[in-house]
């Protein structure tokens, strides 16, 4: 159980695929100039990544090597059609919102990378723990860009008002430039964040020896 | 809708890279250099035409009629595989010294964001198969353009002084924002 | 050969197993998604023209004038045989992809109202003409498609003009005004045409 945990842990900190492997970036910043289109996105995304390195991890044994690509893309883009259908039919806002970037989920390089990396040597219910640590990781970054994005871009979170009326919106962060000005300051953080956390990680061994 | 207008709005207006940000991953991680950029921008041209080819027909003369719409995504990304593992025999075959320095980043290819994004788009919007192809073109100059820009701008930036905490890849993610400023500008140029 | 013909089993077994999986969940979802359609257009029908009881195709009958724009369904609308208006969904070109819009004619020569049906544009730009919350004035709340209403069709329909655009969205806001303006005077050509008993 504590293994588990440890796997699960790693993808949304340590190895959080968007701010530290800096992999699926494609449609990270599309989505987040709202908070609503972010969840709706990673969610969508952390569906199609723990079915796939479900079904994979549990045929592992049965894949030949040399066809291994292939079957990964079939496997991941059927989960990917399966969730667009089933949001266009239960959340058809939230998918004509999110448009083309759905289906673009099937070229998402975090879900092909762990597929490849863990899924197809591992064992389903590890698959399953890293899946779900990518995959929310993937998540709570995007919630915070589009957080960010949101509140200054349009006053609003959730598209519930929460800067007073008298605030201005500044419509930069909403637009392209705002973006990936967000996400380069997120990113140079995280740089930060990282170098902290490895002080203090390196900190008490020096003191033991 | 009128050719012109199709390519100059993929081109420039509606920049995939900088408008619509997809692509990213091979824009930040391949635009190392200029003469590397153009390279990669070439290959992803030709596999980005290729796949609106074989894509647009197989949708509007297969799956339509079959009823098979919803293979869309199953089909539409093995027709990509399947293309780059072409090139990447014939490249291997012909033209070896290419291939070896373009190396990994060829299969890499297949996941560019872009080129499934166009053969989508060629559907949504309804093009037909010239549009398509037009479409695809403008995307691929777009992206490639966006590449050289930004290599170039690397290619300076590496003899200059930056701020500690902009260091590295929050760098060109600023640069990339001024970069997506300037062709904000492009906005009025087609009515 | 036979390791490549046992490769290609695998493959082949693994891709039906896909499409089966997918025809399975698409028979589950296709009508539901077949349906938002419809009762969004029902839904937008009823709230342009509240007081109607009978919504008629007319096919073929209305054409725009401007063709980049194109009627794709239009509605004669009455209530006991006695006609309200016209109704047109009509589709245009804009930033992102195709629009549509779905526009009331009344018989006073007014727009009833405008609905936005699909819109592939940005969000949080040329997507918000069809957002509930985005006003272009914000002291009356009212929305990009809800300052049509009431609009007579003898004004210019230009966008700075008469028309308020959506904020740093004129290509959005010009290419709907457009299809309001055409879906406008398609309509006001045939109530005067079928006024004057010439249908």
């Amino acid at each position: 159980m504590k293994r588990l945990a440890a796997i699960f842990v790693k993808g949304l900190v340590a190895e959080n695929p968007l701010l530290m492997l800096m992999i699926g970036l494609c449609s990270a910043l599309a989505v987040t100039t709202s908070v609503e289109n972010a969840i709706g996105m990673g969610l969508a995304m952390t569906f199609v990544i723990v079915f796939a390195e479900l079904v994979i991890s549990l045929f592992r044994n049965l894949i030949p090597n040399s066809v291994r690509i292939p079957t990964f893309i079939i496997v991941i883009a059927a989960f990917t059609t399966i969730i667009d259908l089933s949001m266009k039919a239960y959340f058809p806002e939230l998918s004509k919102s999110l448009g083309v970037f759905i289906p673009l989920i099937v070229v998402n390089c975090i879900i092909m990378g762990r597929v490849e990396a863990f899924a197809s040597k591992e064992k389903p219910l590890d698959a399953v723990a890293d899946a779900l640590g990518m995959g929310l990781g993937y998540t709570w970054v995007l919630m915070g860009i589009a957080a960010f994005r949101e509140l200054l871009g349009n006053g609003t979170l959730l598209n519930a008002q929460i800067m007073p009326e008298a605030f201005q919106p500044i419509l930069f962060f909403t637009l392209p430039p705002g973006g990936f000005l967000v996400f380069s300051l997120f990113i140079s953080f995280n740089i930060w964040l990282k170098r902290v956390l490895a002080r203090a990680d390196r900190a008490p061994v020096k003191e033991a020896a | 809708m009128n050719l012109a207008k199709i390519f100059i709005s993929a081109f420039l207006i509606d920049n995939i890279v900088l408008m619509r940000f997809i692509a990213l991953c091979p824009f930040i991680g391949m635009s190392v250099d200029v003469p590397k950029s153009f390279g990669m921008g070439l290959a992803v041209t030709f596999v980005m035409v290729m796949a609106t080819i074989v894509t647009w027909p197989l949708y509007h003369f297969v799956l339509i009629p079959l009823r098979i719409g919803f293979l869309q995504i199953l089909v539409f990304i093995l027709v990509i595989a399947t293309l780059v593992q072409l090139v990447e025999f014939f490249l291997k075959k012909q033209v070896p010294s290419l291939y070896g320095s373009m190396g990994i980043y060829l299969p890499l290819i297949t996941t560019n964001c872009a080129i499934l994004a166009v053969t989508f788009d060629n559907i949504t919007r309804g093009f037909n198969l010239v549009e398509s192809v037009v479409y695809a073109v403008g995307v691929a100059a777009g992206f490639l353009l966006s590449m050289v820009l930004l290599a170039g701008i690397r290619e300076r930036v590496r003899t200059s002084p930056i701020p500690e905490f902009l260091k590295g890849t929050p760098m060109l993610f600023a640069a990339t924002s001024l970069l997506a400023v300037a062709f904000m500008g492009f906005a009025g140029l087609v009515k | 050969m036979k390791e490549t013909l046992k490769l290609g089993i695998v493959l082949a077994l693994f891709a039906a197993g896909a499409c089966v999986a997918l025809a399975l969940v698409y028979t589950i979802t296709g009508p539901t998604i077949e349906g938002h359609e419809t009762k969004q257009l029902e839904l937008s029908l009823k709230d342009l023209f509240p007081a109607a009881d009978s919504f008629r195709g007319l096919d073929g009958d209305l054409k725009p004038k401007d063709t980049s724009v194109k009627f794709d369904q239009t509605y004669e609308v009455t209530r006991a045989g006695a006609p309200l208006g016209v109704a047109i969904k009509v589709r245009g070109s804009s930033y992102g992809g195709d629009t549509t819009l779905l526009v009331g004619v009344g018989t006073d020569r007014r727009i009833t109202g405008v609905k936005v049906l699909d819109i592939k544009d940005t969000p949080g730009l040329g997507a918000n003409a069809k957002s509930p919350t985005y006003f272009v004035d914000k002291s009356t709340k009212t929305t990009f498609p809800g300052q049509f209403a009431g609009k007579p069709l003898s004004d210019p329909f230009e966008v700075k003009k008469d028309v308020v655009a959506i904020t740093a969205s004129t290509i959005t806001s010009k290419a709907l005004t457009n299809m309001v303006k055409q879906a406008g005077a398609a309509a006001l050509e045939y109530l005067e045409r079928s006024a004057q008993g010439g249908k």
